[in-house]
């Protein structure tokens, strides 16, 4: 099934320091791998087979009795004008949602991690409150904030003269209103993974910085950038991941629109798997992986050095 | 650990082995119905029902196991927020209880699965439903569930505004009704003369938009081919986006902007079920409103909604199950369910109580219900309802001729198939 | 609430596994500035990330009709409980919350040990089958979770562990996400001081839990903070391997009765979630405090 097989360094039957190291290393790692497989991987191939047929909800009493349909649900996907829309979108939520949550979360992370204030815990509750809040009810109070006649935003805006837009209402700027919602949303958790990696630097980097006079910010550039290189990448991975599979808050917020101007492919997928289009739905969704691995390698490579740095 | 290990590694190869020698069946068609034991029911029986439904529905079991001392009714409440979910994995897995209720728009999907059992025509009769209420649950030929309780829209018209616009009846035809909801504009000081469920922002605009449709003598689909994309659909969708384009609709709504935006007069009326009234009354606005019902062409049709209840194949106790579903629709049993709950009752006897049959606004819901329909029972529908959706938004937003709307509606729809 | 009082700058090395150094915060005169800057960008943000929650929870005292007045209103005028009087009447919540608290906390303890486990293998230990175990797991970080979610239930089923305890927690005990966190900060875990120890010849195992989990506090309060906020939220797994009443979790007895078939009940929904989200809070500034900085990196030279 997978490739884990602990069956490794059983060869010569001596209990040499090949074997004793796979031991000791499966040892730790087989409990995870255990549950892992069975209940995570074993889902997964199912799910991954799915996307070779034709399997819809009608026929989840009989899974076997479908058609095997191969590439076909992957070839359709092209030709599914929503799809292709909801790609462009998602595009979109990556490239602007990545950076402008990543740079809020770490700022927000280093300010509360300056030591120059003594209501941290305070700041970190405060800023971790959005994460815990329920969407549903995080989208009363953003649709309220947007309204276009009696808007918080809008009403702020007016009393620099400006005429706000329909936020919600148009094309363009749902778009955009979304991206700053969800940055808004999510940057207590980035926030929270920062803060964890920030202790680990070793503070004696930025002793001898400040002995060889380094400012403020020429220890973040060469030494807490540096060093937080293993975090910046589990970071940049998760969040890739979260925009890439960008769902919650157009559900709530838009369903999409208007006019599918914030359909995202996972909306889309979630649409598809409401349908009971299985088959069609796991091929996006794999469609989706692909994408995010692809993204993600390019996180690995733009980091990786930070890895062996640390080592 | 290893005991749960193993079975799962065998599904696993199982599933492995299997795909490549898969293959459809084709072709189940009509299915007959079992008939169901004579005599009281007995055994447990399991039920799920979402939301009030399932928690109010204990007041019924009880009366029930008074009648049948031997049985035992089980009743698990859902929250309608993932209950599609539920029994489309509970299907799946074969995990289901032995009677649910089922959303009227779900009949086709899940009765496609086979995971249904057909009504047997021994214990429930037919005639005893309003049609288009029976009609959610007639797939491909065979009904599977009964109907439990129904709703159907009507327009709400706030009063004030009639008055000052000079409104006394309701309008019969759909000139009259134009010219009612512009009058409510022009001279009743309304903002907006009627809110058409607005696409995008709410879900379901077809259901404002297929009654247009049916009373123009239009269908969604006939002999197992959608007829989206008819002269009478395409008339009834030019006559939809008519009100976006006059602007006496708004295009688009906040959610929970429009009961207080109707009780003030500025949207003027609205299509809804019986719940509103409900709703206004908690708003005050009890009596500044009037209900019409729906204006005629070629006939004056309504939505029918609601729902049914249907037996698994893979319940524990079939005949236990069907006798519990013919009590909920015993006349007096639905009276009782509308007392504890307010749903309506989709047997037409369940009327007779003065509670419904002489409250003015209720009776004008059930004087509807002779002449309402739904969408077929098919297994696409809820998919096929998107693509109406997002066509219908395109015309009330973007202006798109209905024309193209149809040509689309119908393209779509028919790629997307009745899963047959 | 007390903001911690751990040292930024510790000095000296201590032995492992004590809490963190002596209190000693940064006053220098140069600082006062950023110290006043800080804090006035601090607060701004502050109102912005907590309006909205403020909102929520004065709004759960309000009626239906006041939630939706335009333009909104933030202290409620006519204040009432009706809507925690209807929620905590019509559910049975002391078997709620303990599901919930159940099935949340073995969730999350599971994730401390076996994450962490995987953690340490995958960054300290070497052994064959390394590099495809974390291809693996990154892996499977990646697949949107909706696609398994059927052919979990079906194996779930299966299984014959539908409305069962197991069903809600064995399928998120070791999760990729955790794993993947776990491995990542072990690697600023200096690899002299796990040599230097198997030198002295202490064992694999008690290299793990005397040396590198203490070092791990921060690492383990974040993976607990965000393992236990999905699972004390999850609702619509729970809500399908529940098939009776008392199997429910917090979240989906409280769907219950604010969503409806056709209209949804707001005053009720934003009470549940006020009563949902307090405990994820609780829990966040009970582990929130383990963000100090381990040991080792501070005096470790």
């Amino acid at each position: 099934m997978t490739a884990v097989a602990p069956d490794a360094g059983t060869r010569g039957g001596r209990l040499g320091p090949r074997l004793r190291r796979a031991v000791v290393g499966w040892g730790f790692a087989l409990p995870f791998t255990a549950l892992f497989v069975v209940f995570l991987a074993g889902p997964v191939l199912a799910s991954l087979l799915m996307s070779f047929t034709d399997l819809r909800s009608a026929d989840v009493r009989n899974p076997f009795a479908v058609n095997v349909v191969g590439l076909d649900n992957y070839l359709r996907l092209f030709d599914d004008e929503l799809f292709v829309r909801a790609a462009v979108n998602t595009a979109l939520f990556v490239l602007l949602g990545v950076p402008l949550t990543m740079v809020a979360g770490l700022a927000a992370a280093l300010g509360l991690n300056s030591g120059l204030t003594r209501l941290r815990g305070m700041f970190r509750v405060g800023y971790y409150l959005p994460v815990v809040t329920s969407i549903v009810a995080v989208a009363v109070v953003w649709r309220f904030l947007l309204q276009p006649d009696s808007g918080l935003v809008n009403s702020v805006l007016r009393l620099v003269g400006l005429d706000g837009p329909n936020w919600l209402g148009r094309t363009d700027l749902a778009l955009p209103s979304l991206i700053v919602m969800a940055a808004w949303r999510n940057l207590g958790y980035q926030m929270v993974i920062f803060l964890a990696g920030l202790q680990a630097i070793p503070q004696h980097l930025y002793e001898a910085a400040r002995i060889d006079g380094a400012t403020r910010w020429q220890q973040f550039r060469y030494v807490t950038l540096p060093s937080l290189r293993p975090t910046l990448l589990f970071v940049g991975v998760i969040a890739t991941i979260g925009y890439l599979q960008f769902f919650e808050e157009p559900l709530v917020m838009t369903r999409g629109g208007p006019l599918n101007s914030t359909l995202s492919v996972s909306y889309h997928i979630y649409n598809q798997f409401g349908f009971g289009n299985y088959g069609y739905a796991s091929a996006m969704s794999y469609v989706l992986f692909v994408a995010i691995v692809g993204l993600s390698i390019l996180w690995f490579r733009l980091l990786r050095s930070g890895e062996e740095v640390s080592r | 650990m290893k005991a749960w290990r193993r079975p799962g590694a065998a599904v696993l190869l199982a599933a492995v082995l299997t795909v490549t020698g898969c293959g459809r069946d084709e072709g189940a068609g009509q299915e007959a119905a079992a008939p169901v034991a004579e005599g009281k029911a007995t055994g447990d029986i399991t039920v799920w029902a979402m939301g009030t439904e399932g928690e109010k529905l204990s007041v019924l079991a009880a009366d029930f196991m008074k009648e049948n001392p031997d049985a035992k009714v089980n009743v698990t409440p859902i929250p309608w927020d993932g209950a599609h979910d539920k029994l489309a994995t509970a299907i799946a897995g074969k995990q289901t209880p032995d009677v649910s209720l089922i959303g009227t728009t779900w009949m086709g999907e899940f009765a496609k699965t086979g995971g249904l059992d057909p009504t047997p025509a021994d214990l429930i009769r037919k005639e005893d439903f309003y049609e288009g209420a029976w009609n959610t649950t007639v797939v491909d030929g065979t009904s599977y569930g009964v109907p439990w309780y129904v709703e159907t829209r009507l327009f709400y018209v706030n009063k004030a505004v009639a008055a000052r616009a000079g409104i006394t009846t309701a309008p019969k035809t759909w000139e009259e009704f134009k010219s009612a909801i512009a009058a409510f504009k022009s001279k009743g000081g309304a903002k907006w003369g009627v809110n058409l469920q607005p696409p995008g922002s709410t879900i379901g605009s077809w259901q404002s938009v297929m009654p247009f449709v049916w009373q123009n003598g239009g269908e969604v689909a006939r002999d197992g081919a959608f007829t989206l994309d008819s002269p009478q659909a395409t008339e009834a969708y030019a006559y939809y986006r008519s009100f976006f384009v006059e602007g006496l609709a708004p295009k688009d709504l906040a959610q929970g902007a429009l009961e207080p935006a109707f009780l003030k007069g500025e949207i003027a009326a609205f299509p809804s079920g019986p719940w509103h009234i409900g709703v206004l009354r908690e708003q005050g606005g009890a009596d500044r409103f009037e209900l019409w019902q729906m204006p005629g062409r070629k006939s004056a049709t309504s939505f029918v909604g609601g729902g049914d209840l249907a037996v698994f194949k893979d319940a524990k106790n079939r005949d236990g199950a069907w006798k519990f579903v013919a009590y909920l629709s015993r006349p007096d049993v639905q009276t009782k369910w509308y007392q504890t709950v307010s749903d309506l009752p989709a047997v037409k006897k369940g009327w007779d109580d003065p509670a419904l049959s002489g409250d003015p606004l209720l009776s004008a819901f059930g004087r509807q219900l002779e002449d309402a329909k739904s969408p077929p029972a098919i297994a696409t529908w809820e998919q096929v309802a998107a693509a109406i959706d997002g066509e219908v938004e395109k015309m009330a937003k973007a202006g798109a001729a209905p024309e193209d709307a149809a040509k689309a509606m119908q393209q779509r729809a028919t790629s997307i198939g009745t899963g047959v | 609430m007390t903001a911690p009082t751990t040292s930024t700058r510790p000095t000296v090395a201590v032995p492992p596994a004590t809490a963190a150094g002596p209190a000693r915060p940064v006053r220098r005169r140069r600082d006062r500035v950023a110290v006043i800057v800080l804090h006035v960008v601090l607060v701004v943000g502050l109102l912005v990330m907590v309006g909205p929650f403020l909102w929520m929870a004065l709004s759960s005292f309000k009626p239906e009709a006041e939630i939706w007045r335009v333009p909104a209103t933030w202290w409620p005028e006519r204040f009432t409980l009706a809507n925690y009087r209807e929620l905590f009447g019509r559910l049975d919540f002391p078997t709620y919350f303990f599901n919930s608290a159940l099935v949340a906390t073995l969730v999350t303890v599971g994730n401390l040990v076996f994450c962490s486990a995987v953690g340490y293998a995958l960054t300290k230990l070497r052994f064959p089958g390394r590099r495809a175990l974390f291809g693996l797991v990154l892996s499977s970080v990646m697949v949107p979770s909706m696609v398994t979610f059927v052919p979990l239930f079906v194996l779930i089923a299966n299984l014959g562990l539908t409305n069962t305890y197991a069903a809600l927690v064995l399928p998120f005990l070791a999760g990729a996400l955790g794993a993947f966190l776990m491995r990542q900060f072990m690697f600023s875990i200096p690899d002299e001081l796990i040599e230097s120890a198997r030198v002295d010849g202490a064992g694999e195992l008690r290299i793990f839990v005397r040396i590198v989990l203490p070092l791990c506090r921060p690492a383990l309060a974040a993976l607990g903070i965000l393992t236990f906020l999905a699972n004390w939220n999850s609702f619509i797994w729970p809500l399908v391997v529940a098939t009776t009443e008392d199997k429910y979790t917090l979240p989906v007895a409280l769907a219950l009765y604010s969503v409806g078939q056709n209209q949804t009940k707001f005053g009720l929904l934003l009470a549940g979630s006020v009563v949902v989200v307090l405990p994820v809070v609780v829990v966040f500034i009970v582990l929130q405090r383990h963000f100090v900085r381990g040991i080792a990196t501070t005096g470790l030279k």
